[in-house]
This record gives structure tokens, sequence and C-alpha cells, in this order.
């Protein structure tokens, strides 16, 4: 390679020179200037200026990223020479007079023909360079770095795994000699270096003076902060079947203290071989180590409100807004693989979207997201919706109401081992905190946690007291949760405050509340046949019909939907109004509710038409978006209308029934004795036949097992 | 070695040099050419491996081989992907004195680099293999019987000579016979001495090795070469052949300086507990490799259901009970052959129920035993609270030695677990207990195992057959088939001869992955039958579908055939029947 390193160090000083940017200012001399006045370390040379400099071959680039590791040598060699006087008045630190001595003693030493000698200009240096890869394109994977890319500027993507402490690294190590007072020093590149002990002068070498007389000064010596990180793949982009890669990763001095392990970052840095030291080297080190010598960090955000739009995204999300069915669209690309459900979807997307929060001069806040539950009969695919909302979401939380740790839902008070101090924990309610929290199996959710609910879905926050700490935490999260009846299937005999499992509080604060029920229906029965059949036929599923959008795009158009604010017009008031008060009229007509409707049901309409307004990026919330609002809200419980078989109060099988669930339930067992039930129903003047025949019809709907011979009861927990 | 100039078996490294300098002579005296490529070794192996019958002169490396396989020579190892440890970078080619040489498959360079600004730097792919977990005895002992033929054919002659020389005594037949007027043949014996295996001497010829090895776990860390990423994944079974070699780099001897993380991931593998591998060919084995001498038969028609009915009367006799018995051939038939959205298709399961204290201790090690004969790699979990709360079911990431710590479940696919729930007492689980509940049921829903890389957790693809013995229905593991265990008889089970067994392995892994298609006509009814019996049993879901069908295809593929008919699919139903029958 004939490179001319002295031309280049020339189109170096050019470039900072005269690099104008865009505000028509020369940006480095600027920064210069600051670096003068001490005012910041670091210098960042960004390769996009490069590129744009008018004047500036392609070459030289191309040589900048190849090698950039002497090229940073080349500029820090450049800024030297032009760095301008501080233009304001500076304290002299130990660094500066121990410069100014040298400045003195440099001429008196002159007889330095030993490059030792020589003050070398990294120690003059009070500034650091970087030259940071360009924003545009994508991020290597760790696995995309090869070794053809040794000593190029790389950009990769990961999670930081591991951080050392930060550390002293010596870059110029300064002797002097006891003999002649010379001041000798050694420029350190390696992490390992051999100090010198003999002095090269020409007095010492003349003189022959041996042994060690070198002392080593670590006050004039000059250190670099210095740390050490893992970075490791993001999971997104290990190929299946293979385990993530790491990467060593060296931060130096103002890059140090950047990242903890857990962050998800973007670097970009030179990728090095470590150098050969002591024994390997010897062995010619057939092995090399590498790592990546940072030279920019930049974090991952991964919140909506902070979420920025890539490349052609921008693009994507103007066509899909102008295409009026944006709204099904979306919708039937929630969850593709699960069949139907179309409505529910809708309410899905609904919740992914939200309302804005809105903040009254009195200074209460009015919650923006919406809670949606799912009750439904067992293999609904209720779960799956959850799932795949949480992975839609890029914050989401998905949990079960028995969760597992012992944080729970809302918070709790931990003994930290190792310090024995009292920790707040966050749980999954706090953690989703601007996110969406799916809470599973709501029904089976421990009595501390539901109340702690109650104040996360109004209030938007988790109250604690205890241990000494009182304190509340955010949790502005939309909940969607998802329940079982209260018997494990849905009992249509039975009202449905009596198979909703839960107290009237809870479930008003959810605005909507979908119930899901499985039933027996020829057409439906052959689609789900087909379904199972084809799968094993054709070894793939049945084709869509559609193509469902990508997860990405999902989000990014929800991200930008999220932006719009919408509010209700004045004429629009009057309406919505109106159909309030029907609601409530119908209401008190029935005998049996299926709804409590109250003023929160009159948030809940204004929440979803916001919602609804906000995926048309419109300012303003139409009469349609009501009108969907209030259709969303009736079909939530259609599938209890359609089956017009409300019921007066209990007939006499289901009140069997339910004497024998409270029998169970008293005694905290799962089964119960023919004899017993038999002692039980008869107090209450039912006969053995009205048994016998509760016994078939409730173990055909799979609530309970009866034992063939000895007909006792035991019940299938759902 | 007739007409080859360097010894394959004793000398790969001859060879590879051999092909190096001539690919360097064509190439026009540039190696940057075949940067990340093969100039040929692979080729030339392959072909005296597989077109000359070389493979079984290869030794095997196992815990007992190790101990006298020379350093350098060609061997093979099969074992498993347990952990990847990514890329390492290597001085690839090198000029010394104006002559290109090459480092590709081994660790220490032939002649003392320098300084030369010569050199390609290349990488290579570290992979910890490990013996397959759950590997049954019969697998080894085929693994020993290739190593014994061919320890009697060619190595062990020369174990009886002075190890050592026997190494340079071969280079120098080489050299003199290869290419006795290259200027190279005096260097290469030169450069043979360079080694520091050579250089200290007899004792060192492999004693090397510290010979403890576990037989149940015997790693070894491959390096390969050129392979495309996409070829090789984690839990593959896999036959690697390539260059034994001892690394001796002392790397703790500074090895505290360079690095802040005091604890690297090879100062974990210590060249004396691991051996290194350089792969030159490598290839995935199916269980059919892994039957000694297995009965080269083709699939015929009535062998097949000969076989089937023979198999089918074993395992009655081993049940005692006929209908669990024909499930049970179905659950050990069974693989996912495919993944559509979240669904394995392909899975069976099996729950025995009805097993209390007394039937578990006759049956339990009857039935282990059963699976140990016909399967090659099986495991038994007895589940207790004890075990949940501590056990590691899930492979964890350290990341304080940058490896996979390996759980109880990773397994190579195809492997079968025996969970044992009878032993199961009522307890308090935690965490980690509810955690393993989870792993358990998730790998029994979705056949999907979550590696725990503690700052995210990635799901990987398993193919695991579970059986699982209980008194009741489990409920913590919900399994496709659930049966109640009704024994009539105990028989004696007696003793099966090696020839059976090794039918039955055959047939097992033979007919496991046959093709398997539903005509048209059998979709009709098929389809009726589903709505047919969803309009009585409202319970009925796609799960209960999906298991109908799955339960189709191994009783078709269990008579050898491909497509399923109308008596099959009436077995199946009748089978189901029978079942029903005995839940009720």
């Amino acid at each position: 390679m004939d490179v001319n390193f002295s031309q280049d160090k020339d189109l170096a000083t050019d470039f900072l020179q005269n690099f104008v940017d865009a505000n028509g200012e020369t940006k480095y001399m600027s920064i210069l200037q600051d670096v003068a006045n001490r005012k910041i370390k670091a210098i960042q040379i960004d390769i996009e200026d490069l590129f744009d400099y008018k004047d500036l071959d392609e070459e030289f680039v191309g040589r900048v990223t190849e090698n950039t590791r002497r090229y940073i040598e080349i500029f820090a060699d450049a800024i030297d020479e032009l760095i301008p006087e501080p233009t304001e008045a500076l304290q002299d630190d130990d660094h500066d007079i121990l410069m100014t001595q040298r400045a003195e003693e440099g001429n008196e030493n002159a007889d330095g023909t030993d490059p030792r000698q020589r003050m070398p200009p990294e120690i003059k240096r009070f500034y650091e360079v970087y030259i940071r890869a360009s924003s545009k394109g994508q991020p290597f994977t760790i696995r995309e770095v090869r070794a053809s890319n040794i000593g190029q500027l790389v950009k990769i993507s990961g999670i930081v795994t591991r951080c050392s402490d930060v550390k002293p690294l010596m870059k110029v190590a300064v002797y002097t000699c006891e003999e002649c007072g010379f001041e000798i020093y050694q420029e350190v590149t390696a992490r390992v270096f051999m100090p010198l002990f003999e002095c090269p002068s020409k007095r010492c070498s003349v003189n022959r003076a041996k042994g060690n007389h070198l002392i080593l000064q670590l006050r004039a010596s000059k250190f670099l902060k210095f740390q050490e990180a893992k970075l490791q793949e993001l999971s997104e982009h290990v190929p299946k079947g293979h385990i993530p890669r790491t990467m060593t990763v060296h931060f130096r001095g103002e890059l140090t203290r950047k990242v903890s392990p857990g962050d998800v970052v973007e670097l970009s840095g030179i990728f090095l071989p470590i150098p050969y030291t002591g024994f390997r080297a010897m062995r010619a080190g057939l092995v090399a180590d590498t790592y990546l010598e940072a030279m920019s960090i930049s974090h991952f955000k991964k919140k909506y409100e902070e979420y920025e739009l890539k490349g052609d995204e921008e693009e994507q999300i103007a066509r899909l807004s102008e295409d009026g069915d944006i709204y099904n669209k979306l919708a039937r690309s929630l969850a593709p693989e699960i069949f139907g459900h179309e409505d529910i979807k809708k309410a899905l997307l609904l919740l992914l979207v939200g309302a804005p929060h809105r903040k009254l001069k009195d200074g209460m806040k009015i919650r923006g997201d919406l809670h949606i539950c799912l009750m439904g009969d067992p293999g609904v695919a209720k779960s799956q919706l959850l799932k795949h909302i949480i992975n839609v979401a890029p914050r989401g939380v998905y949990t079960t109401g028995k969760g597992s740790s012992g944080v729970g839902l809302t918070a709790a008070v931990q003994k930290d081992p190792v310090t024995n101090e009292m920790v707040l924990e966050g749980g999954a309610l706090v953690l989703a905190d601007m996110g969406i929290c799916a809470i599973d199996e709501f029904d089976k959710m421990d009595d501390s946690d539901r109340t702690a609910i109650h104040e996360v879905m109004e209030q938007q926050t988790v109250s604690i007291a205890k241990a000494g700490i009182t304190t509340s935490l955010n949790a502005r999260t939309a909940v969607l949760a998802a329940a079982n009846p209260a018997w494990g299937r849905y009992d249509l005999r039975r009202t449905p405050a009596e198979n909703i499992n839960l107290p009237p509080a809870l479930l008003s604060r959810f605005d909507l509340l979908w119930l899901i029920l499985d039933k027996a229906d020829m057409d439906n029965d052959l689609e789900m046949a087909r379904h199972v059949v084809y799968v094993h036929q054709k070894r793939e599923s049945p084709a869509l019909g559609f193509a469902p959008l990508e997860a990405s795009v999902l989000r990014a158009y929800i991200s930008a939907a999220r932006k719009v604010s919408p509010s209700v017009p004045r004429e629009l008031e009057e309406y919505i109004a109106t159909a309030y008060s029907s609601i409530r009229q119908e209401e008190a007509k029935s005998n049996s509710p299926h709804s409590y409707t109250t003023v929160r049901t009159l948030l809940s309409i204004l929440r979803i038409s916001a919602a609804l307004a906000r995926l048309r990026f419109s300012e303003t919330v139409a009469q349609s978006d009501v009108d969907e609002a209030l259709r969303l809200m009736q079909m939530s419980k259609f599938s209890l209308y359609s089956d017009d078989r409300q019921r007066s109060g209990l007939d006499a099988i289901s009140d069997i029934y339910s004497i024998l669930r409270d029998e169970a339930a008293r005694a905290n067992k799962m089964d119960v004795s023919y004899a017993q039930a038999l002692n039980r129903i008869s107090r209450m003047g039912y006969t053995e036949a009205q048994l016998k025949e509760c016994l078939e019809e409730y173990a055909a709907l799979n609530v309970w097992q009866i034992h063939p011979n000895t007909f006792d009861i035991r019940f299938i927990d759902a | 070695m007739v007409g080859r100039p360097y010894d394959c078996l004793a000398n790969p490294l001859g060879a590879v040099r051999f092909t190096f300098e001539k690919a360097v002579s064509t190439a026009g005296s540039d190696p940057s050419s075949f940067d990340r490529n093969d100039w040929g070794v692979s080729d030339l192996f392959r072909d005296f491996l597989f077109d000359n019958d070389g493979l079984n002169q290869v030794p095997m490396l196992t815990p007992s081989t190790v101990k006298w396989v020379k350093p350098n020579s060609l061997v093979r190892f099969r074992g498993m992907i347990q952990d990847m440890l990514g890329n390492e970078f290597y001085v690839g080619a090198y000029k010394n004195k104006d002559i290109w040489n090459t480092n590709k498959f081994t660790d220490v360079s032939q002649f003392p680099m320098g300084t030369s600004p010569h050199t390609r730097i290349w990488e290579r792919r570290l992979l910890y293999c490990v013996t397959v977990p759950g590997q049954n005895s019969w697998v080894d002992a085929s693994c020993d019987g290739v190593v014994n033929t061919c320890a009697t054919s060619a190595s062990r002659e020369k174990r009886q000579r002075d190890a050592c020389s026997v190494s340079d005594e071969v280079e120098m037949q080489d050299a003199n016979n290869a290419i006795p007027n290259s200027p190279n043949a005096k260097k290469m014996r030169e450069g043979e001495s360079l080694l520091p295996e050579n250089m200290t001497g007899g004792t060192d010829c492999g004693m090397i090795m510290v010979p403890d090895f576990d037989r149940n776990n015997f790693p070894c860390l491959v390096k390969i070469y050129d392979t495309p990423e996409s070829d090789l994944k984690l839990n593959d079974v896999l036959e690697f052949i390539g260059v034994l070699t001892f690394d001796t780099d002392v790397k703790t001897d500074d090895h505290e300086l360079e690095n802040c993380f005091d604890q690297e991931e090879l100062t974990n593998l210590p060249p004396s507990k691991v051996p290194r591998l350089h792969c030159l060919i490598h290839r995935k084995l199916s269980p059919n490799d892994l039957i000694f001498k297995s009965p080269s038969m083709e699939p015929k028609h009535h062998m097949i259901k000969e076989i089937r009915q023979s198999l089918v009367q074993h395992l009655t006799v081993v049940l005692g009970d006929n209908l669990a018995a024909n499930f049970m051939l179905l659950h050990l038939l069974s693989k996912v052959h495919v993944r559509v959205d979240s669904i394995a298709v392909g899975k069976l399961s099996l729950n025995l129920t009805g097993f209390d204290k007394s039937s578990i201790s006759v049956f339990g090690n009857r039935i282990n035993d059963a699976v140990k004969n016909l399967l090659p790699f099986s495991q038994c979990i007895p589940l207790t609270v004890e075990f949940l709360n501590t056990a590691s079911l899930a492979p964890v990431k350290d990341y304080q030695t940058n490896r996979l710590v390996p759980g109880v479940l990773q397994c190579a696919e195809g492997s079968h677990v025996t969970i044992d729930e009878t032993q199961l007492q009522s307890g308090t689980l935690n965490s980690n207990g509810v955690e393993n509940t989870r792993l358990l049921k998730d790998l029994m829903e979705f056949q999907k195992l979550e590696y725990d890389f503690k700052y995210y957790k990635m799901k990987m693809d398993a193919d695991v057959q579970i059986l699982i013995l209980s008194e009741g229905k489990s409920n913590i593991l919900p399994a496709d088939i659930v049966i109640p265990f009704q024994p009539s008889s105990v028989g004696s089970t007696g003793t099966v001869d090696e020839q059976t067994l090794n039918a039955w392995r055959w047939y097992l892994a033979t007919v496991r992955s046959l093709p398997h298609t539903i005509g048209a006509d059998m979709q009709k009814v098929v389809e009726d039958d589903m709505v047919a019996a969803r309009q009585v049993d409202r319970s009925l879901g796609t799960e209960d579908f999906n298991r109908w069908l799955t339960m189709g295809r191994l009783m078709g593929v269990s008579y050898g055939e491909t497509c399923l008919s109308h008596e099959h699919w009436q077995m199946v139903k009748e089978m189901e029947r029978l079942r029903k029958e005995r839940l009720k």
C-alpha cells in the first residue's frame, strides 16, 4: 500500500478548516475553539461530513473507513497544528504547568536523536479524537463482522451484557533519570507494556551508567479512562437454531460510563485484533482475540413517543393512511393466524392506539388508556391474542393473575440480599408503564393485587406503604385482561353477573368487556376441521386471503397515530349525550342487565371514539367514530343477546349445581362424595332424581367428573 | 497408500499442505484468492473417506481411544453441538522466506512467523460438542465397535512402536515419496520438530490428556472451516472427521493482564480436558447411522409388517396391556415434521395413568428398559417437588464464563424423555419450580424450549417424545394422549436377541421418516367424521383433531404406508373409542 500519509494529513487539515455544515458554520473549527477553551474534550468527526465535503475525493473517505486507527492519528496531528489559542482565560492546572516546564527544557536537551527523548505529541493533547460511522444504513449484527472487517470502521447493534469498572489506562509513561535528570517518554499502545530500565540519553550511555535509576513519574504520565464491556447479539438477529454471539468492546476516555448491562445500543467503532504480547507473541500468536474500539454510542429507544421512523416507513404510513380501509386492514393484521374474531381484533387495535390523556385545569387527570377484558370459554384463543398484542406493542408485559414472581402485579418491598437494604421492586403493571400490561387468568388473581388494580386502572398509579416506604409509582398502562367465566364454561342459565366472577367495581373500569362463547355451529366446525386437515396435508397454514401487514409496519403506524390528539367538536356533544342516555334507559327497562352503564361508560365511548379518530390521523372526532364505538360496545355482548336464553331466576338443576359448588368451596376440596351431595340437596328440598340429572348435565359440560361406580363428584379445575 | 503422496490417516496436515502448495502455485502465488474458501482439501478427504472406504480406518474419538490416538492424526468424533463459542480469528496464510504457508486445520504454526507483513487473517467457528445427552449403551457399543475394527486394521500395529517416532517416520516417507526434489521436503521435517508436541518427547505423545473422561460427558471443541453457518445448528447430532490437536498454549500465563474479565471462555476449556478437532468433513447422523451393522434392508412391505407385529407383541409383553402397547408404538414413532404457526404437527406425547407405588416399581423399570433398548437417546426424569425447585431444566447463559450451561431438557432431536410423576408429593414450589413446570408444559405443548440468556429469552425448536407415568391424569403436564394403564398380565419379558433388537431399532428409525399424505377422498371422510364428532361432543377442539390426524399418520407409516387409508383411519377411531371407554 503506497499511501502518502503526509498528503492525507493535508487533506484532513483542509477538511477541518473548511468544512461548512448546513448552517453555514465551520463546524470543526468552532469545536476546536471549544476544545481550546477546555469546554469539551471529545472531537467527533462524522464520516457523513467527510462524504458531504465538497472537494474531497471518495478514495480518502474509503481509506479512513478501512484504516481508521491510523487516520485518527492523522486527524489528531492535523488538529495539533490547527488548535487555536484559548479565547477565555484559563486556570492553569498541573498539566499545564508541567507542559510549560517541558517546553522550556525542550531546548536544552537538544541531543534528542533517540525518539524516546522526544516528547510524543500524545502527551500534549488534552482532547480525544473519534471518527463516527455514518448514521445511515443498517448496523451490522455481531455475526456479520468478519475477518475482512479487521481495522475497519463498523457499526453494530447489540445488548450490553457485562461491564467492567472504569480503570486508568496508561497512554504515555514518563520516567526521569536519576543520573542525568532527563525526562524519558514511552508511548503505550497495548494493554501491557515493558517498563524501561535504562536511560537512553547520550550522557548515560557514554557513562555506561547501568542499574535501575529510571523512576516512573505517575503524575507526569498520561492516563486514560478505560472500560471494557461485552456486547451480545439481539435475539431478533440470531438465526434459528443458533446461539447469540458476543463481542468485546473497549471504551476509552469520554465514552466510558455510558452503558450499563441490559442496554440496547448501537455502536460505531474500529474492529481490531488485540496485539500479541508476552509468551503468546513468541508463539507467534496463531489465534487473535479481537475487540471493538468504540467510537460512538447511541441507545435504542423503545417507547412509542420516542419511536423513530426508519427509512421508508414514513412513506408507507402515508400510503396506508390514504387507504380508506385502513381500520379493517390493521385489525386483520393483528394475530392473522387466529381465525375470525374481527371485532375483537378491532377493539385490540384501539387498545394499542389509545386516546390522549387529559389533564383538567384543577389538576384532575383523565386517563386515555383503554382497558379491555376478554371473557370466554376455554380454548377460544384468548391467550394467543394476548401474547400477540404484547409482541406488537413496543412495551408490553405479559403476566398471569397468579404471577409467579413474589413481586406480583403491582410492586413489592424486598430486602436486597447483598446490602440488606429495603428496595422497591416494580411488578408487571409498573414495568409496563407507558405500555400495555396483559394479564391472563384475571379471575384467578390474588386479592391483594385485585384491590391494587382498582387504583392502577383509574388513577394509573401504584401506591405502596410497606416496610417504611411510602410512595406512589406511575403505572400509566393499558390493561388487557383475559378471564374464564366463574364455572370454567359460560353457563347460559345464569345471569352474566353470576358468570362473570369479578366485582362490579372492577368491571366498570374496563372500557370493553368482551364475551367470547364457543357455540355449536356446523359451519364453524367444518371450518375448523378443514383447517386442521389442511395443515396436516399441506404442511402449511391455509392462505389467509389477504397479506397481513408486518409487525414493524403496524408498530410504526400506531406510533404515528399516537401522536395525534383529537378533540370532540361541539356539535357532537349532543349526539353522544343522547346515545348515552338511551343506553341507560334500556338498561333500566331490562330486569337482568348485561352491563353496568355508568359515567365511566360515557368516558369509554369518548375514549374509543378518540382512538378511532387517531387511526384516521384526524384532529377531530367524527360522528362515524362515535357510531363505531357504540357498535363495538354492542358487539361485545352480542354472543349473549343472540342467544335469547335469558332466564329469570334459577332452575332446580342450576341451583343444585351451585349448592355442590359451594360445598366443595367450603371444604376447600375438589371432590364431593355422592352421599354428602345427596345429604346437602335433600336439606334444600330437592330429589335424588334431580341430583342425577344435574350430575349428568354438568359432566357433559366438562365441569366435573363423575366416578362410574360410586358417583362421587370431582370438579375439573379449568 | 498406493498412489497417494501422503497418508491421509496419519498425516492429514501433510495432505493439507500439499494441496495448499499446489493451489498456490496455480493461483499465481497469492493465497488471498482463497480467503474463506476451500482449495480442494474437502474434495480430497471426501474422496479418501467415502470413495476409497477410508472412513472405517479412521479411529473414533471416545474416552477410551483418546488415550492412544496420536495428535495431528485423522480422527472422528460423534456428538451433539451443545454450545457455539463464536468465531476465532487466526493467521490463515503467511509468507515465510518467499513461500506461502498455511495454518489452516492446525493450532500451531509450522514455521515461526516472525513479523512478516504478508499474512492473511482467516476465521473459523468454534463449536462445543458433547456426547449426546441420554445416549444409550447400545449406541456406545456401536461406536466402540467401529473403533475396534479400525484398531485391529491399522492403528494397533503402530501403537506398538514408539508413537513419536512414527509420526516423524511417516512424515519423512511422505516427504520422500511425494516431492523428493522439492526444497520443501527438508524444511517440512525441520518444521515438524518445531512443533511443541514433538519437542517435548515421547511421554507427551497423547499422554497430555488426563484420561479421566466421564463416559457420559465427553466434550470436544470442534473448529469448523468454510461451512456456511446455516448448515450446523444447535443440538444437531453430527460426525466430525478432522485433525486432532493438543493445544499446548499455556494461556493462563499472562491472561489476567489481558482482560478485565478474568475468565474467558477458553480458559474454562483447558486442552487437557477438552480435545480440539479441526474439522475437515462433517456429516449429520441419522438414527440409522447409529445402529451398529444396521440391516441395510429396503423398506419392504411385508417385512415391515412382520417387524411391527413382533414389536407390538414385545411392547404388549412389557406393558401387559395391548391397547397401551399400540399407543406406545405410535408414541415412539412420533416426531415433529412441520411447524405451522405455533403448532408443532406430528408430536404425540403419551400419559399412562393409573400407576400406584407397587405397579410403578415393576412397570416403570420395564418401560424404561424397553425404551432404552429401542431408541438411541432417552432420559428419565423422576418428577419431585425438590427436583422442580432445584434442577435447571433449560439451558442458561453464564456470562461469567461466557458459556451456555446445559439444562436437563437440552437434548438432541428425536430424544425420548420419560417423566415419572408418581413420585410427586404435595409441597410448595418456589419461583424456580414454577418456571420449570412452565418450561415442561411449553415443551409438551409447542415442542419449544426457552433458553435463558438473562437479558432476553430465546425459544428454540425441540423435538422430544415425552412419556408421562402418573397416578391420575397429569394436570401439570397435559399430554396429547391420556390413557389409563390396565395391565392384564405380568409376564416375563425374557431376553431379546441383538438381531431382533437391531431390526426394531432400524424399523423405528426408518419408518419414522417416511413421507405421508392424505388423499382427496380420505380428506372428505376425515372432515365429515370430525364435524360429526364435534356435533356430539362440544368439548372437542382443534387439539383433538390434530391428535387424530397425527395418529392416522403414524398408524399409516407404522405399516410402511405413505398414504392414509380407510382401514387405518378406522383403526385410529377404534383406538380412540377404546381409550374413551377407559377414561369413563
